[in-house]
């Protein structure tokens, strides 16, 4: 049996996947996107957090039937609710062996999400896409050179698990990050309105607006936020680029 | 809203009717004393001085009438204050109207020579008659200066209400304003306005029927009595400004068992909503069967950030009032007092919030008691249960010796004090006594952190908890810790925490139980709310077991402990959940704050409304659901300047957060930290 690290276990998190849900929020993401508001997510250990005077340590280790008993005790409330549990981070697929024995585990009427950058092996990806019966799938940049320079890693991985995602015929959700001036133009909007546009599965594109609180928790953390962009520029919430290539759109 | 409206709702906020007020109130006190009158006659002296002194108001475009310009209640006895008056209990509003005051007064006329031979009865009866006469007068002079104005519509109206039974909505309304008015001029307080969409829906669904009325115009005349409420609470008596218990319930079942959800149900949620202002509080009843759309559009208004509804759990408050002894009908026909606590309108003289329950307090003393006595946790938890069962008897015991103030126009209101010839100050049907449960989360998890780290760990030394706990746990940071940050907590669903709460309701139910019926006159009903006990107690208990240094907050009504982190809502619900409610029945919510932010989504009312149906699946009692954003409420502190409107939900009730006192706002600003 598997252990891993998570950094939250929430309740309620309604804008993770249908109806009433539980996120698992796993520790360690091999990107570093320059807006992440989630940096506690990003490294793999456990790490003190400083904030408002209290110190605590984010990232607890967990045994896979742990957290699976945890969430089957609420198996009957989520299903009620047309909902079920997401693994978020983080990157899940950083874990993908522990999260596997957790799905493994889990109440069978569990309605599962993952949430994911879609960056990781081939294979992990295979693994967990299988497992669960959604997929939120983030994708920031069409652009290789913009990748790399916004988020440190190549997308080369990340557009070939997508395409190996809709070969699945998987239901999955397209989230896009709006950081004003990196990825909401009218560009790399269109190329991604483009590049999945008719795949089978997709059920439609979430555009997410930036969040200025973004760089709040970065000090607690012990980083430094410098996101090198406007933080303040005007957003381009532009939906047209996704109607025109006939893809469902809503801003969340 | 229409425009009027609109204005109207400003001038009420910006308190424009203060213009209105006269200096002073009539001097009462000397004329009782002159004559030395009874209790009797100087509550009947009260309202018919302060009728009289009243002054018509009737502004431009008002629809319904009545303003306050007397300041302030005098006082009629020399060494009691008026707001010792009966208080925070509900009238029969559906009597009262459909009777009208001359109906009362035929009533009380007709018992007046049945019961001609008992003085006292007697003495009642004829200061019954003689307020009803004095309300009636103030009616009638305010229907003939709106003559006088030109106001033949508003005249009309009040030749016939309150004295007669309402003929349409619109008078219904205004008999309801006039009969509510007068208890507050009496000097009574926390008037409750009951099941209000059921008692008025009779009128509107003739009025709609008939043609009189279409919708949007009930809207508006529901609109403007509700802003209406809002006009004279600067003069109404409560701890801090908002908490004058102008509670509505809405929903729930009527008397023979039946969905009592009908269109005015919707139509209050949908303008309250509009209308955005601290009065009425709502309450909505509702089952594990509610429709969701109903709890779609009750969450729309929590979306509002005001603080309500608030929601009762029918499937569970109406088998605990039976078995506290009220007859089934009357169980289904709760409604709240100005908090939570479940009544029955016309029929409790319940004194809901008489005494509390301090958890933390009597925890805290068998936790040093027991540890110095060098006791087992067994003989810690015996200790905790004699301490619960000293403070019921003592208030009992006191209780026991209270005696209230005659209240005869708040008899006429009520079912058959007239007829029987009784004031409501010696009983109606129901007259128990409510006391609250106060700050049980942290009373609970100051016993499983003992528990844990002194028991079954041993991992603290008693002695040490001891010392620390006298340190207030100065240089015992290691002990603190452990308490606070390594030991189970109620609000996760941990039986190590929550069954300490258990344990606590249980025996506090016991307590009560033991106590008897008292004859069959009362018994005494345990709850589980905190009002401002999370307060009150936070200097008067040192440091507390959980981790809690001296002057810090406990946990508020049905909560986890302030400045811990529980696993979420669902973990919540599920904690209270196992309480046994059968035997708790004064009332007190479990209280969340959720974060504005979870309103960005289309979907996002749906899913709130599905945690409330969840609560209610879940078999829990009372559920109270606050909506903030933090920074505004940070930048309210900052400028209050920018957030005049701004309103939050305190314990019972909302109220202007720039108006609370800094203890209150920032306990607030706490609650919404620790938001989900
Ligand atoms: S992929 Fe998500 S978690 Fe990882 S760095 Fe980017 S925003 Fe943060």
């Amino acid at each position: 049996m598997s252990e891993g690290i998570i950094f939250d276990i929430r309740e309620f998190c309604i804008h993770d996947g249908p109806g009433i849900r539980t996120t698992v929020f796993l520790k360690g993401c091999p990107l570093r996107c320059k807006w992440c508001h989630n940096p506690e997510g990003m490294s793999a250990e456990p790490q003190m957090i400083n904030s408002a005077g209290s110190r605590r340590i984010v990232g607890e280790k967990y045994q896979a039937s742990e957290v699976a008993d945890r969430l089957n005790s609420q198996a009957d409330i989520l299903c009620a609710n047309e909902g079920g549990v997401t693994f978020s981070g983080g990157e899940p697929l950083m874990q993908s062996r522990f999260v596997k024995d957790i799905i493994d585990l889990l109440d069978k009427k569990l309605h599962i999400v993952l949430d994911t950058s879609g960056c990781g092996t081939h294979s992990d990806f295979q693994m967990l896409a299988a497992r669960v019966d959604m997929v939120y799938f983030d994708l920031k940049l069409i652009d290789r050179q913009a990748h790399v320079k916004y988020t440190g890693v190549d997308n080369d991985p990340i557009l070939c698990n997508l395409r190996a995602l809709s070969e699945f015929e998987k239901p999955f959700v397209i989230r896009i990050p709006l950081v004003p001036t990196v990825t909401d133009t009218d560009e790399n909007l269109s190329a991604i309105a483009k590049t999945v546009r008719g795949l089978p599965g997709l059920v439609r594109v979430d555009l997410l607006p930036y969040n200025k609180a973004a760089g709040g928790k970065y000090a607690s953390a012990g980083m430094v936020f410098d996101p090198g962009y406007d933080e303040s520029a005007q957003l381009n919430l532009n939906i047209d680029c996704f109607k025109k290539e006939q893809v469902e759109v809503r801003v969340a | 809203m229409n425009e009027l409206l609109i204005e109207k709702k400003h001038s009420v906020r910006e308190r424009e009717h203060k213009r209105f007020r006269q200096q002073a109130p009539p001097d009462v006190l000397a004329e009782c004393e002159r004559e030395n009158s009874s209790g009797m006659r100087r509550a009947a002296l009260l309202i018919k001085r302060q009728c009289e002194a009243e002054s018509v108001v009737i502004e431009p475009g008002e629809r319904i009438v009545f303003t306050r310009t007397i300041p302030c209640i005098p006082r009629i006895y020399a060494d009691m204050d008026p707001v010792c008056l009966i208080n925070n209990i509900c009238a029969d509003w559906q009597m009262a109207l459909s009777q009208g005051l001359l109906g009362r007064r035929e009533a009380a006329a007709d018992a007046r020579e049945r019961y001609k031979d008992n003085p006292q009865a007697s003495e009642f009866l004829d200061c019954a008659i003689e307020s009803i006469d004095a309300v009636l007068a103030l009616a009638a002079r305010y229907a003939q200066a709106a003559e006088q104005m030109g106001r033949h519509d508003i005249a009309q109206m009040l030749r016939n209400v309150p004295a007669n039974a309402p003929r349409s909505f619109h008078e219904a309304l205004q008999s309801l304003k006039f009969m509510h008015s007068a208890l507050w001029l009496a000097g009574h307080y926390h008037v409750g306005l009951g099941r209000f969409d059921q008692y008025m829906w009779t009128y509107l669904e003739a009025d709609l029927k008939s043609g009189v009325l279409t919708e949007s115009d009930a809207e508006d005349l529901l609109a403007e009595f509700f802003i209406s409420l809002n006009k004279d609470t600067d003069v109404y008596y409560g701890v801090q400004r908002g908490d004058n218990g102008q509670s509505i319930m809405l929903g729930g079942v009527k008397r023979d068992g039946s969905d009592a959800v009908n269109p005015l149900t919707r139509m209050v949620l949908r303008v309250v909503r509009d209308v955005g202002m601290i009065d009425p509080k709502i309450n909505l009843r509702i089952n594990a069967d509610t429709d969701l759309d109903l709890l779609c559009l009750a969450t729309e208004l929590t979306s509002k950030g005001l603080g309500f509804p608030q929601y009762a759990n029918d499937d569970v408050v109406i088998p605990s009032l039976v078995a506290h002894g009220y007859d089934l009908e009357d169980a289904r026909d709760y409604s709240v007092a100005a908090c939570w606590e479940f009544i029955i309108p016309g029929k409790g003289m319940e004194i809901v919030n008489y005494e509390t329950m301090r958890f933390p307090k009597i925890v805290d003393q068998a936790i040093r008691n027991g540890l110095a006595a060098g006791d087992t946790f067994d003989g810690i938890l015996n200790r905790v249960k004699v301490g619960i069962d000293e403070a019921a008897r003592r208030y009992a015991d006191c209780y026991s010796k209270r005696q209230l103030p005659p209240a005869p126009f708040y008899s006429v209101l009520m079912d058959d004090c007239i007829e029987n010839g009784r004031d409501l100050s010696s009983g109606v049907k129901y007259n128990n006594v409510g006391i609250h449960g106060a700050c049980s989360a942290s009373a609970a998890d100051a016993l499983a952190a003992v528990k844990k780290h002194v028991f079954d760990q041993h991992d603290i030394d008693p002695a040490d908890l001891l010392a620390a706990l006298d340190a207030d746990y100065d240089g015992f940071e290691d002990i603190k810790q452990k308490l606070q940050n390594d030991s189970p907590k109620v609000g996760n669903n941990d039986d190590a925490a929550d069954s300490m709460l258990t344990t606590l309701f249980d025996y506090f139910a016991d307590a009560c139980e033991k106590l008897g019926d008292h004859d069959g006159k009362w018994i005494m009903r345990p709850g589980t709310g905190s009002a401002m006990f999370y307060l009150y107690m936070a200097d008067e208990v040192g440091a507390t077991a959980e981790g809690r240094k001296k002057g810090e907050y406990f946990s508020a009504n049905l909560a986890p402990a302030p400045n811990i982190r529980v696993h979420g809502p669902i973990s919540v619900l599920q904690t209270y959940s196992k309480i046994d409610y059968k035997r708790v029945c004064n009332g007190g919510p479990i209280t969340m704050e959720l974060s504005d932010a979870v309103f960005r989504d289309q979907d996002s009312v749906r899913k709130v409304a599905m945690l409330v149906r969840t609560f209610a699946q879940l078999g829990c009692q009372q559920l109270q659901l606050n909506t903030l954003n933090y920074e505004k409420l940070m930048d309210a502190k900052a400028h209050p300047e920018r957030h005049r409107d701004l309103i939050v939900r305190v314990w019972g009730w909302s109220g202007y957060f720039c108006e609370l006192a800094p203890e209150y706002q920032e306990h607030v600003i706490n609650r919404y930290k620790y938001a989900l």
